[in-house]
């Protein structure tokens, strides 16, 4: 498979070489039904989902494609705690939408429902992206990064 | 009205705790779902808070069957976010660990499908074959189930004793392929239990995004070991069985020739494994970055996505498991069968409820 051509269907700015880890491209305004329509026609499998919290309340959300054994990883950020659902083009991305909405809360529009995965029925979404709002102290990551100073070659 | 029969999530016939709600029409299967999460530990959550070497530790625990997977993922991605060379023979031992699990996952599903078809014997043999591979794997390792192999930049271990672990493979191979195949693919009770049951069409398993073995006996060729070789695969034969059947009996036969490949390939590294260095330095820093790794597990690709922010905590974990993608076609598979098969239907596509939710 052209994976170059497919990207460039995309968005004519697409990266052209991949990297170690695959193909990496970020749209600020990807338009992921447009893309899901495109992979599906082209028989791209979907690999996962990943919803990574970036500055504020915005979260960039990557969709990770396998093309014929290449990995495509193409990411947009959503600052509106909303975005559209790919599942009713691609089947596979229900169940990783409905996990993301249990960790970060965030709506995929369209979508009837979109019930609990990994929480159960009437637990509130947003499970992860609540411990990240009650800030350092009941967040140990944050400490862990500040407080911890290592040397090359010691124990981490 | 249809009767509703949930199944779960704490029932006998069910090894982990998961849910499966069917209605039927008499006997006959015509709708099912699959409630999960009854075993979410969090573990992306805490992997965001814990040091790289913390991480490596909990993600071992992700599951107790493909343990030396998660490490070896976690590794790899730090590897591509730190530029860290593996050394030869580090990768070819990290075959030879990979192969030995993909065996004794195998062999424990083999087992596991045959107690459910009611065939005991042959459940027997399956485990008896298993017991070596674990045996090899101990004798590597020191540990029977998280083996505590694979760090940044290498193994933790080097394999010492290879004629043992070459003596152990050919009497696995000898009799997976004198008894245990030709028993499993020709019995006519495991026939008459397995053929053109639970059908998953290739088109069903392409939209789910099903992996490894699932989507091998549905038509798919897909295998991260073939299609995006990593470590030393690139340097060994081997043969990527697929079926176009679909059914019960395809996966059977998918995962029973995999046996027989997976030894293939640990002979083959043993063999040609390059002398040398198993590992770079102990405790690499991590720069900045992320990176996207994909493996072959025994049920299928894993997929591991890592960033860093340069200090000694990621900042996102992310683990997405092959039982992850393939949990939910058991309803297309099941729709249309009677009930009483649908606990071989559910065991055909190995399911982890461990891996799956995490």
């Amino acid at each position: 498979m052209d994976v170059e051509a497919l990207l460039r269907k995309l968005d004519d700015d697409a990266p052209c070489a991949p990297t170690a880890t695959g193909y990496w491209a970020a749209w600020p305004d990807l338009d992921v039904r447009a893309m899901a329509r495109l992979m599906r026609e082209n028989v791209v499998r979907l690999v996962t989902i990943t919803a990574v919290p970036e500055a504020g309340d915005a979260l960039r959300i990557i969709y990770h494609w396998d093309a014929d054994g290449e990995l495509l990883n193409l990411s947009t950020t959503v600052m509106s705690g909303h975005v559209p659902t790919i599942s009713d083009i691609v089947p596979g991305a229900d169940w990783v939408e409905r996990e993301i909405h249990d960790y970060y809360g965030l709506e995929f529009d369209g979508r009837s429902t979109t019930p609990p995965l990994m929480l159960r029925e009437g637990d509130p979404p947003g499970l992860f992206a609540r411990t990240r709002q009650q800030g350092n102290e009941a967040d140990p990551a944050r400490t862990a990064h500040a407080a911890i100073a290592v040397e090359e070659g010691e124990p981490r | 009205m249809s009767p509703v029969v949930p199944i779960g999530p704490f029932h006998p016939a069910l090894e982990e705790p998961y849910k499966v709600e069917v209605t039927c029409e008499g006997e006959r299967i015509t709708d099912a779902s699959v409630v999960v999460g009854f075993n979410f530990r969090g573990i992306e959550w805490l992997a965001e808070r814990k040091s790289y070497t913390q991480d490596i530790a909990l993600l071992e625990r992700v599951c107790g069957i493909c343990s030396n997977v998660h490490t070896l993922m976690f590794s790899r991605a730090v590897e591509k976010i730190a530029g860290l060379e593996v050394p030869d023979r580090a990768q070819y031992i990290r075959v030879v660990i990979a192969e030995a699990e993909r065996l004794h996952s195998h062999l424990l599903w083999a087992g596991v499908a045959c107690n459910l078809i009611g065939f005991e014997t042959l459940f027997m043999t399956c485990f008896s074959l298993r017991e070596q591979v674990m045996d090899i794997l101990e004798r590597i390792s020191g540990n029977r189930v998280n083996y505590a192999m694979n760090r940044p930049g290498g193994v933790n271990r080097d394999i010492s004793d290879p004629g043992a672990v070459l003596a152990a493979v050919r009497t696995i191979e000898k009799t997976t392929s004198g008894k245990l195949i030709p028993i499993m693919t020709g019995d006519p009770t495991v026939r008459a239990r397995c053929a053109g049951v639970g059908v998953l069409s290739r088109d069903d398993a392409l939209a789910h995004g099903a992996v490894g073995p699932l989507a091998r006996a549905s038509g798919l060729t897909q295998d991260i070991r073939r299609s995006a070789p990593y470590e030393a695969y690139d340097k060994l034969d081997f043969d990527v069985p697929v079926r176009d059947e679909g059914d019960v009996l395809a996966r059977i036969v998918v995962r029973a020739s995999e046996i027989l490949q997976s030894c293939r390939l640990i002979e083959q590294a043993v063999e040609t494994m390059p002398a040398g260095p198993i590992g770079g330095p102990l405790y690499p820093s991590v720069p900045a970055g992320e990176a996207s790794v994909r493996v072959e597990a025994p049920r299928g690709e894993v997929f591991y996505y890592l960033a860093s922010d340069g200090t000694d905590v990621p900042v996102r974990v992310r683990v997405r498991t092959p039982t992850f993608v393939n949990m939910p076609t058991v309803p297309l598979m099941a729709v249309g069968e009677s009930i009483s098969d649908l606990p071989l239907i559910q065991a055909s596509i190995d399911p982890c409820y461990s891996c799956n939710d995490r």
